[in-house]
């Protein structure tokens, strides 16, 4: 049966694939933690957090930097100097981490305006429900505020359009108070 | 009726979902190595040209993704009948591994069958006994881009292979006995937004396949690879690299007025320059009919990008939303008319072309190539020139046409679904009628301006469905000679899928709530329906083996309408 041994070796190399990412972190990782934390869990609020944010995600903004799709003093030369190669390396790595406990305390009656806010505005047929993310759509369940608050405003704004303005569609009926309620409801998730 | 609120709510800005397509890492993506497993198929297969050349007289097989070279889906087959028809009942079920949309269309040879799954699954399957044979899972490379599902609509076959097209942008050419892989060719950048659903057309030594890509920015072709060693042989590129700015049209093929400033456009033209015809889009994701005699290849081609924001890409946007004839041995065009000039709605032209005869206005029969719209009317043009003979009356509601997107949403019928979708229509010699699959959907159009974000998503805007309008199906039958609706069916959902016309005076259709249907060819009538439990959102096929007639159709829902998800393909027959 030739069948037989085919079948055992492709289910090693996938279970081999699988398992890679998570255990190594990848030479160029050293550059990304001390702005987004070990294991990507960024301490530093105005820093997204990259533990558990999809691969497809952290791929495509890693390009878009690259390319001054996305613009930011600190990510754009970093971006700059990454192959390909290394992007989708860095991106499974950090998809691959676990997230951590979100130590921002939400408000919790802003975080109802903000949840409130989400249904009307339809976010989780992008984002998924729970807001884990899918593809090119980020997770942002349990992301920083300070981040959360900021991108939003920068979409709004046409600040950051490297999503070709679906967000900004999106936002522009966001007032900053909404803004601010849905970063206390997406942290807290 | 029948759609439910939180279904339409599901369904509210549905395309600029579209992106949540890409790239999932589902199980069917990662497993597999290349090659086929299971068993080879015991006999030896080979599909000489002429006998795809015969395809539409041959009431054994079914050959191409279409039918014929001509794809009218009409099949010479008349065992099962107007007469016999409410007799028909499940021969067997086919239940592949993959959940999730089906759109294909089976190929069916000497008794195999050979169907294929959303993420590029393929099985060689034994058309009576439904006993799987071989069964091959393509292996994705690590990013695919697409919109609207992972789809897949089958494979073609000449000699003994059979080729498909990949979500990651791949030509593949496997061993028809085996599945074994023979050569893989790369057609373009997934990265960039291309990707691959189509079945592809074989035809003379040559494969025919498009691109897929319209909602991300590519630029459009059509390519033919040497059939032996998957050498590219020729490309045709659906945007051209000077001169898309076309003629500045005021009105659309029906004279409609498209509502165009066209002095701001010529500005923007003059300042920005013509370089975006490099992401300028215009995808061709449905099989090319293909004229023997003249060694023509006909296809339709789809929207511009982005789809709704129009500003940044000035003019009539040649040769999107346009039927488009080329050589068959060089690639060079012939002609093409344009239906809609610089589409803000990605009201585009999709459903593939069908080659017959109709009557002009003198009552002369000429060689015609016939389109079917997301406008809602069917396009009658001169196979030799493009002139367009005839629309039909409208197939579905038109208001309110051609208003201008605008930021909060400008409401007009048809929404962007059509109209016929990419739903193959399919035609009958006798009745002279020709069966679209029509949806009802109406929809704002919302714009927002957009630069181009590099291979994601890009449409510029949104499209949102009416929460409170209900949406509709219709079956339409038109006279090819007087343009004229014959009859029509309405159905509880908007149809998706295709349409298999038979010498039995038969029509066949599904639906997304499972039902699969036969009709009366001349007046309409529903004589036959079986409830398949997944939407029917595939074209059927028909073949005979050992003396007996087989209709087949997959039942695997649709991911962009969000009918009910299936895995089988349904085979029917005479008890």
């Amino acid at each position: 049966m030739r069948t037989i041994p085919r079948w055992i070796c492709a289910l090693c190399a996938l279970l081999a694939a699988l398992a890679a990412p998570a255990q190594t972190a990848p030479p160029k990782a050293a550059l990304c933690v001390a702005c987004h934390g070990s294991n990507g869990n960024a301490t530093i609020a105005v820093n997204p957090s990259l533990a558990g944010q999809t691969a497809r995600y952290l791929y495509l903004q890693l390009r878009d930097f690259q390319e001054d799709r996305r613009s930011d003093p600190q990510m754009t030369p970093i971006a700059k100097d990454l192959t390909r190669d290394e992007m989708r390396a860095l991106a499974d790595y950090f998809a691959a981490q676990k997230p951590a406990p979100q130590p921002f305390k939400a408000d919790p009656a802003k975080a109802k305006l903000g949840k409130a806010k989400a249904d009307e505005t339809l976010c989780t047929m992008c984002h998924l429900g729970g807001f884990a993310g899918q593809n090119e759509i980020p997770r942002v369940a349990g992301q920083n505020y300070d981040y959360v608050v900021k991108q939003l405003r920068d979409f709004k704004d046409k600040r950051r359009t490297n999503d070709a303005g679906n967000m900004t569609s999106v936002s522009r009926t966001l007032s900053d108070a909404d803004m601010e309620n849905l970063g206390h409801f997406l942290a807290g998730l | 009726m029948g759609i439910n609120g939180s279904r339409l709510r599901a369904r509210a800005t549905w395309l600029a979902l579209c992106a949540l397509g890409s790239g999932i890492a589902s199980a069917q993506e990662v497993q597999g190595g290349g090659a086929a497993t299971g068993a080879a198929v015991p006999k030896s297969i080979s599909v000489s040209q002429s006998r795809l050349d015969g395809a539409a007289k041959d009431s054994a097989n079914y050959l191409h993704s279409n039918g014929s070279y001509a794809q009218t889906r009409y099949h010479a087959a008349s065992q099962i009948n107007k007469g016999n028809v409410a007799k028909l009942k499940p021969a067997f079920v086919f239940q592949t591994e993959v959940v999730e949309s089906m759109e294909t269309a089976p190929i069916v040879v000497d008794g195999i069958m050979y169907l294929t799954t959303s993420y590029n699954h393929i099985y060689a399957v034994d058309a009576k006994t439904g006993k799987e044979f071989w069964h091959y899972k393509h292996k994705q490379g690590p990013v695919t881009t697409y919109c609207c599902g992972p789809n897949n609509r089958g494979v073609a076959i000449m000699g003994d292979r059979v080729y498909m097209g990949t979500l990651d942008a791949k030509l593949l050419a496997l061993d028809a006995k085996t599945g074994k892989v023979l050569w893989s060719q790369q057609i373009d950048d997934p990265e960039k937004g291309y990707s691959e659903t189509m079945a592809p057309v074989a035809v003379n030594g040559k494969i025919l396949i498009g691109t897929n890509g319209g909602e991300y920015g590519i630029r459009g072709f059509v390519k033919a690879y040497d059939a032996n060693d998957g050498k590219l042989l020729w490309t045709f590129y659906t945007i051209p690299d000077k001169g898309h700015e076309g003629v500045w049209a005021v009105n659309d093929a029906t004279n409609r007025n498209m509502l165009r400033d066209i002095n701001a456009e010529k500005a923007q033209l003059q300042s920005g320059g013509g370089d975006f015809y490099k992401t300028l889009g215009g995808g061709v994701w449905m099989a090319p009919a293909v004229d023997k005699e003249t060694n023509t290849v006909f296809f339709v081609v789809g929207n511009p990008s982005p789809d709704l924001y129009g500003k940044e890409r000035p003019g009539d946007n040649l040769y999107t939303d346009s039927i488009v004839a080329v050589d068959l041995n060089t690639g060079e065009k012939k002609w093409h008319y344009q239906y809609v000039a610089h589409d803000v709605w990605d009201l585009d032209a999709v459903s593939p072309v069908i080659l017959t005869e109709a009557k002009d206005k003198s009552g002369k029969m000429r060689k015609v190539a016939v389109h079917g719209g997301k406008t809602g009317h069917v396009y009658v043009h001169d196979r030799a020139t493009g002139e367009l003979i005839r629309f039909s009356e409208a197939m579905v509601p038109q208001e309110n046409m051609w208003v201008l997107p605008t930021q909060s949403g400008a409401r007009m019928l048809p929404g962007a679904n059509g109209g016929v979708e990419w739903s193959p229509m399919a035609f009958n010699p006798k009745t002279r009628l020709v069966y679209a699959a029509n949806l009802h959907q109406p929809m704002t159009y919302h714009v927002e301006e957009a630069k181009y974000p590099g291979g994601k998503l890009w449409l510029g805007g949104a499209f949102k469905v009416i929460p409170s309008e209900k949406q509709w199906g219709r079956l339409a039958a038109v006279n090819v000679d007087t343009g004229k609706l014959a009859w029509k069916v309405d159905t509880e959902q908007p149809l998706i899928g295709g349409v298999l016309a038979t010498a039995g005076d038969l029509v066949f259709n599904g639906e997304g709530n499972g039902y699969f249907r036969a009709f009366d060819a001349a007046t309409g009538k529903k004589l036959w329906e079986f409830q398949c439990g997944a939407g029917v959102n595939a074209p059927a096929v028909t073949y005979m083996v050992g003396g007996k007639q087989y209709v087949a159709v997959a039942a695997g829902g649709n991911t962009q309408l969000d009918f009910k998800r299936g895995n089988s393909v349904f085979v029917f027959a005479l008890p």
